[in-house]
């Protein structure tokens, strides 16, 4: 498992090095964040094999555009997280969307380990938390569900029965009602 | 270019697709396009940055998950090849990426802190770079200059802001009092290079200025700057 002795500092300074080239870095970088970037790869692809494959390339675009994170203000772990998700998602949306519905009727269903029960649990008592708490219970589940697992208006308009256009005016309000929260 | 001309004003629609393209859920062919946007209009990455700093509490619902080890394997041998040693490549685009940091750790004092204990090991011959940090008050053109001094090359980064339709961004150095002397026409491109002539050689020194300014298409036609400066900044040596 990954080691957790690296703060959000030597996370930082790890991809500061990588921007410079520096091969030892990206070895520790990779050590302390390809289990947490595995894991978006692998919640949003549902298949091993891919999800290999997607972290490879998540790790190329690190190494290949460290010095893009030196002028943004997101945390170091966020940021790689944003590419792993970002690339992760570009393939999901790049299969034909047969092979997507085979690999949601044969391995969502009991790959995926509740993803709302199981991220309300690991404490996200923080602000955004509060606020999703404010969204009707099935809007919240839509915004918690299209995040973590890549779900697109499509897939979750099907899901919870509702028009397309429904769908993104629903989550579109939320996320509107979301930023205001956040911002009182 | 011209990946500006489309853009509306609404601010609130540019704000929903940020979010929406954080969020995830537009089709791949969408995605591709907001992608696009993002590289090239520092307006809309900043608002998608916004959302996905809004979001990321949502990442804890992400478990970390054990790979194995042939995904490193792998990696390395599609990114170094086979048997590649771990050292530190040297040369002039290391040295770029390395000044490119502490050039923008200039702009964010904090970064310094990190920066600069990190980098100061890997610098070999102090005194033959200058650096300069180009920006400009009513624009969002910025660019990190990086002169080296044994090359006679200028390495330019684009970090942000477009070009005006049918304009060249042109670099000027300002010594002292003295007129601005052009450097040429800066290439399009995240990471270009200027080469220096023997006789512009000695106006690139500690305190002098680069400037960019706006001009017609292949420059200046007066040898002089015709349009609005949108950038400059002071040259350090370090």
């Amino acid at each position: 498992m990954v080691p957790q002795q690296f703060t959000s500092h030597d996370v930082t300074k790890l991809i500061v090095r990588v921007s410079l080239k520096d091969r030892a870095a990206f070895d520790l970088l990779y050590r302390a964040t390809s289990a947490k970037l595995f894991g978006v790869c692998l919640r949003v692809l549902s298949d091993r094999a891919e999800a290999e494959e997607a972290l490879q390339e998540v790790f190329v675009k690190v190494w290949t555009k460290a010095d893009r994170f030196v002028v943004s203000e997101l945390s170091p772990i966020s940021w790689l997280v944003a590419i792993a998700r970002n690339h992760a998602i570009d393939r999901i949306r790049a299969r034909s969307p047969r092979a997507a519905a085979i690999d949601e009727a044969s391995e969502l269903a009991d790959a995926r380990p509740g993803p709302e029960a199981q991220a309300i649990a690991e404490g996200e008592r923080d602000r955004l938390g509060a606020c999703l708490g404010e969204l009707e219970a099935d809007r919240a589940a839509a915004v918690r569900g299209a995040y973590l697992n890549g779900d697109s208006y499509a897939e979750l308009a099907e899901r919870f029965s509702v028009p397309l256009n429904t769908m993104r005016t629903w989550l579109r309000r939320s996320l509107m009602k979301l930023k205001e929260c956040l911002e009182r | 270019m011209t990946p500006g001309e489309d853009r509306t004003p609404d601010a609130g629609g540019d704000d929903h697709l940020a979010a929406e393209y954080v969020l995830g859920v537009l089709p791949g062919n969408e995605r591709e396009v907001l992608a696009r946007r993002i590289a090239t209009d520092a307006g809309f990455a900043r608002l998608v940055e916004a959302w996905e700093a809004r979001l990321s509490p949502l990442n804890s619902g992400y478990d970390e998950m054990e790979v194995p080890a042939s995904v490193k394997q792998a990696l390395d041998a599609r990114l170094f090849g086979h048997g590649a040693p771990a050292t530190p490549k040297s040369g002039l685009l290391q040295s770029l990426a390395f000044w490119r940091g502490l050039a923008v750790a200039s702009l964010a004092a904090f970064f310094i802190a990190i920066a600069i204990p990190l980098v100061l090991p890997v610098a070999t011959t102090p005194g033959t770079r200058l650096v300069a940090s180009l920006a400009g008050d009513k624009t969002d053109v910025r660019y990190l200059a990086a002169y080296d001094v044994r090359s006679s090359e200028i390495g330019l980064s684009h970090l942000a802001g477009d070009r005006a339709a049918g304009h060249d961004f042109e670099l000027w150095i300002i010594k002292g009092k003295e007129p601005p002397v052009s450097l040429g026409v800066i290439p399009a491109g995240a990471s270009v290079h200027l080469a220096v002539t023997p006789a512009h050689r000695d106006l690139i020194g500690s305190g002098a200025l680069f400037a960019i300014s706006l001009e017609p298409r292949g420059g200046s036609p007066t040898g002089k700057p015709t349009g609005p400066v949108v950038a400059s900044g002071d040259l350090r040596a370090l």
